[in-house]
């Protein structure tokens, strides 16, 4: 490089294409920032790995329209089975019904949400370097130098606003910066196998403890696309690892379960791997320029499928933020509110996901002691049965934000969808083409109004603000005024007529009024969208 | 009782077997069965409880 020409500074430059890392891309893209992906391997993961993608990471996945290949390639569930020996001991239903825009939960694998996110992120100007490896990291007070280095040629240096760290459980960045994750890690462990066989069984989450065809153990099942069964069982304390995942001795435990449930159909297995529930955070997610998402940020049991999904939501919750602060229209403060949300979920997560653990791999004789009892008498007592129930992922609400505005009207809208809560979706039918409300979300701020008419034509805009009437049942759809086509909307709300919600990018509720005073409104909309954007005199009149 | 006190009062009862540790864990379950059948309304409400384990276990030792 010539000495007077300036090295190119990227807005944000994203450390691992894993699937955290290629969706941030994605979601950048949507939000108007091209960012740039740097991953070690030559392309996306082997094996099916976080198969269970829930209803919020849809509804994030579905901000870059990587929800549509996920559902349309995944398989959808509701509901799961417990068998303690071959008794049904718990039939557990996931909230559904026939209104709702996606399924509690879609099984797919791993390597298509990489592939989906991927091709999301090249429509949104992302660049991906493949078989590059991060090796070097140094702050500058307005950027970060990345050091680089292919797989082939030479090491180079490339400069960012800001980067992230999505770079996994074995983060290069957390290494190079001296942070460390903090927490426990079990010592259970968890063989888990990928095997091809045709089934005409219902799409289900089945587990089965102390099975007959594999006396002592427990397994879990799940049916992926392309034929494709995921396979997961307990190894004892005193088996070593490594001889334990030799197909000599994976094969006949499958093989003696398959024939236990009745899958008689030829199999073939098509990747082995292990697994130990670990329950870890960094203390903080951001550091300097440098903010961590992901496994890189937190590891969390998989128990509950809250790995892949927490990440998803870290960069749902990121994206916005990070675009805001980089388009200069809010200030970096914003992304210590990153690090408060994410790591208080990742705390509750971690919660959930050591209680799920220690029923699914109990780590002591006393665990293992109560489980057994807990499952045997679920056979006839089901008083004890919601002690089996995995706990599976659900949005975690963010109730002491401090992004969140005073909630004054409290006492008049109920407790559905409070500041700090995700939004409620409901069905709705609109002139924009959507079907449900939580589409609007995911770009901009949304104002969410429920009344009979548009508001007058002259109240001020707002760069970033999408502003929607949600007319009643009995109303036709017009632009910016969809209709609550159930009345479901008003009900989930808790919504009287005249009330409004200011719901973020993320679809998290940041404030709500009962009957919204124009200048209580304005003086919340100016904190968070700047000042409003000049009417053209046209329009004023 | 809520699924969510269940679930805290057995993890409380995990947690204290470990802590007395393998040997004194049937004490403890011991105290804790005698203490919560003491707060029941009569025997009727308790000896199916025990007949209904002693068959799930077998009875031959
Ligand atoms: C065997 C296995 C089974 C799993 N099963 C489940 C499950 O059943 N359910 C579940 O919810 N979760 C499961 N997980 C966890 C799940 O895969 C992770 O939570 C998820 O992949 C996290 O995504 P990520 O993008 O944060 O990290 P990763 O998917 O780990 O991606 C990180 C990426 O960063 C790249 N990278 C690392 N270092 C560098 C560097 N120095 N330079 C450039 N790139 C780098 C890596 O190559 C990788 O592609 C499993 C994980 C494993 C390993």
């Amino acid at each position: 490089m010539s000495m007077n020409e300036r090295p190119q500074i990227l807005p944000v430059l994203i450390v691992g294409g894993g699937p955290v890392g290629l969706t941030l891309a994605a979601l950048l893209g949507e939000q108007g920032m091209a960012a740039t992906v740097i991953e070690a391997d030559e392309g996306y993961c082997t094996g099916s790995r976080a198969i269970c993608i829930s209803r919020r990471s849809l509804e994030i996945l579905g901000w870059a329209g990587i929800d549509r290949p996920v559902v349309e390639k995944g398989l959808g569930w509701t509901s799961g089975r417990s068998f303690y020996r071959t008794t049904e001991v718990l039939h557990f239903r996931m909230p559904s019904g026939p209104d709702d825009r996606f399924a509690p939960m879609v099984n797919i694998q791993q390597y298509y949400v990489e592939r989906y996110a991927h091709e999301a992120a090249l429509r949104g100007g992302a660049t991906v370097h493949w078989s590059t490896r991060v090796v070097g990291l140094r702050q500058h007070v307005g950027h970060v130098e990345v050091e680089l280095q292919p797989a082939e040629g030479e090491p180079f240096v490339l400069s960012a606003c800001w980067v992230v760290a999505c770079d996994g459980g074995r983060s290069t960045t957390r290494d190079l910066l001296g942070v460390k994750l903090e927490g426990v890690q079990y010592e259970g462990r968890y063989v888990i196998v990928d095997i091809e066989q045709e089934t005409s069984r219902p799409v289900e989450r089945l587990a089965w403890f102390d099975p007959p065809s594999n006396p002592g153990s427990t397994i879990l099942m799940h049916r992926q696309p392309d034929n494709v069964w995921r396979i997961d069982y307990q190894l004892r304390d005193d088996e070593d690892p490594e001889e334990a995942i030799r197909p000599e001795r994976v094969l006949p435990r499958v093989r003696s379960h398959l024939e236990m449930i009745g899958e008689t159909a030829p199999w073939k297995p098509l990747w082995i791997s292990i697994y130990n529930a670990k329950c870890l955070t960094l203390g903080d997610y951001r550091h300097g320029r440098v903010l961590f998402a992901g496994d890189a940020a937190h590891l969390v049991p998989i128990f509950g499928v809250r790995g892949l999904n927490s990440g998803l939501d870290d960069v749902g919750n990121l994206a916005w933020k990070l675009a805001r602060v980089l388009g200069g229209r809010a200030g970096e403060d914003l992304l210590c509110s990153y690090t408060e949300e994410r790591l208080h979920a990742a705390r509750e997560n971690i919660a959930y996901g050591a209680k799920s653990t220690e029923f699914m791999a109990p780590p002591n004789f006393a665990f293992r002691l109560m489980r057994d009892a807990a499952l045997r008498l679920s056979v006839e007592d089901e008083t004890v049965r919601s002690l089996i129930n995995p706990r599976q992922s659900a949005p975690v609400g963010y109730v002491n934000s401090s992004l969140r505005e005073v909630d004054d009207d409290a006492a008049r809208l109920g407790r559905s969808a409070l500041p700090g809560l995700p939004a409620p979706d409901a069905p709705l039918a609109s002139a924009e083409g959507w079907h449900h409300l939580s589409e609007a979300f995911g770009r901009n701020f949304v104002l969410l109004r429920f009344a009979a008419d548009a508001p007058f034509a002259g109240s001020p805009r707002y760069e970033g603000l999408t502003e929607l009437t949600l007319l009643p049942a009995d109303d036709v759809p017009r632009p910016g005024c969809p209709v609550d086509a159930e009345g479901l909307a008003r009900e989930r709300y808790g919504a009287p007529e005249g009330a409004a919600w200011l719901i973020r990018p993320d679809g998290y509720v940041l404030a709500r009024w009962a009957s919204p005073d124009p200048s209580a409104l304005a003086t919340v909309l100016d904190r968070h969208l700047g000042a409003p954007l000049r009417l053209a005199a046209s329009e004023a009149a | 009782m809520e699924a969510e006190d269940l679930d805290r009062s057995y993890t409380a009862l995990c947690e204290a077997m470990g802590r007395v540790g393998e040997g004194k864990a049937s004490l403890l379950l011991a105290m804790v069965s005698l203490a919560l059948i003491a707060r029941q309304g009569s025997a009727e409400d308790v000896l199916p409880i025990i007949e209904s384990a002693a068959t799930s276990i077998g009875e031959t030792p």
